[in-house]
């Protein structure tokens, strides 16, 4: 069932076997897979179905340098759902090498390997709306599919991993039905965890505090407590909660906060293909199931581990969207609309370049030059995106010229220093608020360089096409949005060492039996790929942990007992 | 022993009567108002009249019910049925039900589970035979109730060859939130032996016992559309918008329904009118019901065809005699869902 935390009497204490605190896609997938086990599951949400402004209010926060991170209240949302109401729908599973220990990047290594987490995959897939657990194009899209070029054949840089994408799904609203009706789940809405209560010793939680915006409170009092809040608010939530552990919950070696990654991201260099336009695939194409896929450029691991490189994937991109020089129309109007875009989605197209009315002026010259191209692009947006239900995942151009920019999602390393703290300033709950100090360094920047050499020498080798780029400019081409956002990892890692990380295996809090956290925050890499499917895998494989835990055994059947 | 089979020639009766006759165990007497199985004994019935249904029983030992048809067919086709049986001296009846009888309510339901005729004329129907069969276990019958979700498998018309076209033509597809219900999907082949189970369950005089029948590995409708598609090649799966299907639903459907009938009744193209996507579809497949069949699984000793074998036969079904380009396309048996 789903209420409102108003209709909780003040002063109450609920039960529950397991509470998850937020309705993100790792509390409703935990959730979902907690249903059904003779459990009673109460999962915190502190906004509601639709947007609130004083709810979102809540995530504000300070950077210590707005040219490398966004402010904490953009691209999360705080509403059932969570920050599916916004994603893009990017779904790409971990790499096996990600979970390795590797020499070239400092405190890598997960506890738990990819094979413990592959079992949860093809239902984070699903739940998802992402089609079958299928990322290998040649078993995705069937043997007859074209490759990403024709007559590019390397060992060292591979083409046919995929990328597939949610519809994308919003998680509140595809399953809201599902949560409404399970007679063991219930959702409060409105309602914000602003404190855990642990028992004097420290080694249990016993209740949670909970706080409405109109004033009410009450608590809750589960066998287990989940946080699935997202890696900026679990640190926001463990650090605050400090008055039986002083330095914060499971921060007794200054772990909670620290090794905080995004992803290294941006458009680099111009990549020009041999051949006609026919033998590159650069953008979309569909899978049987009707998902949208995309090929990519990536490192082979063993390549990966013989030069040193952290894990990345590049795309084919278009040119630098602000530069008029494409003198493509789409781009253009792209950029003449730009304040019209989402903060989320708009960020990309403001650059920083300084606009002039001779800009603006270009621009649209370059949109009625162009009109044809403009148009069909319009016709095809509003059809397949604006009102389909499964929406064309982003822009993509149609490739005349086959010269492209790469855009560049790698791995960021961990490092201690890049961290989220609590700031002196507290939001109208009374939480202090978040203080994000993201850090990059140089190691990044030179992995994703020689991902670049090798990529550009496997063109080169194989006569496939040449790729140039500057490499006095990379650090630019990379930092010039800063971190890439809404991929917040790291906060609360996994770990068998208690003074590097938060959790062990099974995401629970080394120090508190039985507080546990879902979600990005546990990664203790980053990998090339997107958090949120291998988040949705993680949760279910916790969820799995606590049935295992926590579900009352099925009582031994009388008649067979009788006989 | 011998068994009629009322509504003998219809998709469940005809399987009914042919896994009868292989038993061994008991002679299947098909009862139709029209088309004869060859090899099977026939008798002619029409299963409204009290009449010629007691002429039917004579020398009986038990009556299956599969009949489908209207309200009237239903409904009063049980009462009269439950009459016959007492006049003609037919001890056991097995009453093919439906999960209809659950009308609107949603979560997973057991046999226990309140009746709730309000879902259209189809679920009244439905409640009033249960009504009458009960009538006939108090007057000392014995009575063997089953409550089947959707009945699949080769050569169904209702729940693989038209769903097949409609996944074909785009008009089906994956739904989102609106094909999350349960399909209880159920093969024809598992309710054919638990109607012989129930013909020889050791039941009393006056005894009625009352089984849902859906398999436990029945999937939402989504993953189901999906998994057909993909088998069929109905491919690329498209998404559905809600719109979309409820402008099939609600616009399209009744037209083509009067469509369907008007072009009947002049002549023998009815089917060649695309199947319409009734509203009660749209409704069934955003249910959240999930049949508990437990019961059934204990008393009648079930065991259920895997939901992978039955959606291999039902495509290869499809294929041979549905799909392919130029074969008669088999029109759907014109009972409402659920």
């Amino acid at each position: 069932m789903i209420v409102n935390a108003d209709t909780i009497e003040t002063g109450a204490c609920l039960w529950a076997d397991v509470c998850i605190v937020g309705g993100g896609a790792a509390g409703i997938a935990l959730a979902l897979s907690l249903t059904g086990q003779g459990l009673k599951i109460v999962l915190l949400e502190s906004g509601q179905a639709g947007e609130h402004a004083p709810t979102q209010a809540l995530y504000a926060g300070e950077v210590a340098d707005e040219r490398l991170h966004s402010p904490p209240d953009k691209y999360r949302t705080r509403r059932m759902g969570g920050s599916t109401t916004i994603w893009g729908g990017r779904c790409v599973p971990f790499d096996p090498i990600d979970f390795e220990a590797r020499g070239h990047v400092p405190y890598s290594g997960w506890p738990i390997s990819y094979s413990d987490l592959l079992p949860f995959y093809p239902e984070a897939n699903v739940l998802s709306e992402a089609g079958r657990f299928s990322y290998d194009a040649d078993e995705a899209l069937g043997p007859g599919a074209s490759p990403m070029f024709r007559g590019f054949d390397s060992t060292t840089v591979r083409t046919n991993s995929l990328e597939r994408f949610s519809c994308p799904t919003d998680f509140g609203k595809r399953y809201d039905k599902r949560l409404r009706l399970a007679p063991d789940i219930k959702v409060v809405l409105g309602a914000n965890c602003t404190a855990i209560r642990l028992e004097a010793g420290g080694r249990a939680v016993e209740e949670l505090d909970v706080t409405t915006l109109s004033g009410h409170y009450f608590k809750v009092a589960p066998r287990a407590a989940v946080l699935a809040m997202g890696g900026l608010e679990t640190a926001r939530l463990l650090l605050a909660s400090d008055d039986v552990a002083h330095a914060g919950i499971g921060n007794e070696h200054d772990a909670v906060g620290r090794y905080y990654m995004c992803h290294i991201a941006g458009n680099v260099g111009t990549l020009t293909v041999r051949g006609t336009p026919d033998d590159v695939r650069h953008g979309y194409e569909m899978a049987p199931e009707g998902v949208y896929c995309r090929r990519r450029l990536s490192i082979a691991p063993e390549q990966q581990r013989r030069h040193g490189l952290a894990n990345a994937v590049a795309r084919l991109h278009f040119p630098r969207i602000t530069d008029p020089r494409h003198r493509n129309g789409v781009l253009s109007g792209l950029f003449l609309v730009r304040r019209l875009i989402s903060y989320e989605y708009g960020k990309r197209l403001n650059d920083g370049t300084a606009t002039s009315p001779g800009l603006y002026a270009r621009h649209l010259l370059n949109v009625m030059t162009d009109p044809v191209d403009t148009a069909a692009f319009l016709a095809h947006w509003v059809t397949r995106r604006t009102l389909a239900q499964r929406k064309y995942p982003s822009v993509i151009l149609r490739n005349r010229t086959n010269r492209f920019s790469l855009e560049m999602h790698a791995e960021q390393m961990p490092n201690p220093n890049s961290r989220v703290t609590l700031s002196e300033r507290y939001d109208a709950l009374g939480m202090p608020q978040l203080r994000v100090d993201w850090r990059y360094g140089r190691e990044d920047i030179e992995s994703v360089d020689r991902t670049l050499q090798l990529i550009a020498q496997e063109f080169q080798s194989t006569g496939a096409g040449t790729l140039e780029y500057d490499r006095d400019r990379l650090e630019e081409d990379l930092m010039r949005f800063g971190a890439y956002g809404g991929h917040h990892i790291g906060t609360a890692r996994m770990g068998t060492d208690v003074r590097t990380s938060v959790v062990n295996p099974d995401c629970q809090v080394h120090s508190v039996r039985n507080l546990f956290v879902a979600g990005s925050a546990v990664f203790p890499t980053s990998s090339q790929a997107n958090p949120t499917l291998t988040l949705i895998a993680l949760s279910l494989r916790l969820g799995k942990h606590l049935s295992r835990r926590l579900a009352p055994k099925p009582r031994v059947h009388m008649d067979l007992v009788a006989a | 022993m011998k068994i009629l089979v009322l509504g003998g020639s219809g998709y469940i009766g005809s399987r009914l009567c042919a896994a009868l006759a292989a038993s061994g165990w008991a002679t299947p007497v098909s009862a139709s108002p029209r088309r004869v199985t060859p090899g099977i004994e026939h008798r002619r019935v029409d299963t409204r009249q009290l009449d010629s249904l007691t002429q039917a029983l004579h020398g009986i030992d038990a009556v299956v019910n599969c009949v489908a048809g209207d309200a009237n067919s239903i409904a009063h086709g049980a009462k009269a049925l439950a009459e016959a049986s007492l006049a003609a001296d037919c001890p056991r009846i097995v009453h093919l039900s439906s999960m209809s009888v659950y009308g609107a309510q949603e979560g997973q339901l057991a046999e226990q589970a309140p009746l709730d005729p309000t879902m259209g004329w189809y679920a009244h129907a439905k409640c009033e035979a249960e009504q009458h069969m009960a009538a006939f276990a108090q007057a000392g019958g014995t009575v063997v109730t089953l409550r089947p979700g959707c009945v699949w498998g080769p050569g169904s018309h209702l729940w693989v060859g038209r769903v097949g076209r409609w996944l074909r033509a785009g008009r089906l597809g994956d739904l989102g939130a609106a094909g999350d219900g349960w399909s209880n999907l159920v093969h024809v082949d598992d309710i054919c032996n638990a109607i012989i189970a129930a013909l020889r369950a050791p039941l009393s005089e006056g005894q009625m016992r009352t089984y849902n029948l859906a398999a436990p590995d029945s999937p939402r409708w989504n993953e189901y559309f999906v998994d057909l598609a993909l088998a069929i090649g109905a491919v690329p799966v498209r998404r559905i918008s809600t719109l979309q299907l409820r402008v099939d639903g609600w616009v399209f459907g009744p037209m083509l329904k009067v469509a369907e009938s008007a072009i009947s009744r002049v002549s023998r193209l009815g089917h060649t009118v695309p199947d319409p996507i009734s509203p009660g579809l749209v409704h069934l497949w955003d249910r959240h019901l999930r049949m508990d069949s437990r019961l059934a699984e204990r008393e009648l000793e079930l065991k259920w065809t895997a939901y992978g074998v039955a959606l291999r036969q039902s495509a290869l079904w499809y294929l041979q005699s549905d799909g392919m380009p130029g074969t008669h396309r088999g029109t759907a048996v014109p009972v409402p869902p659920s």
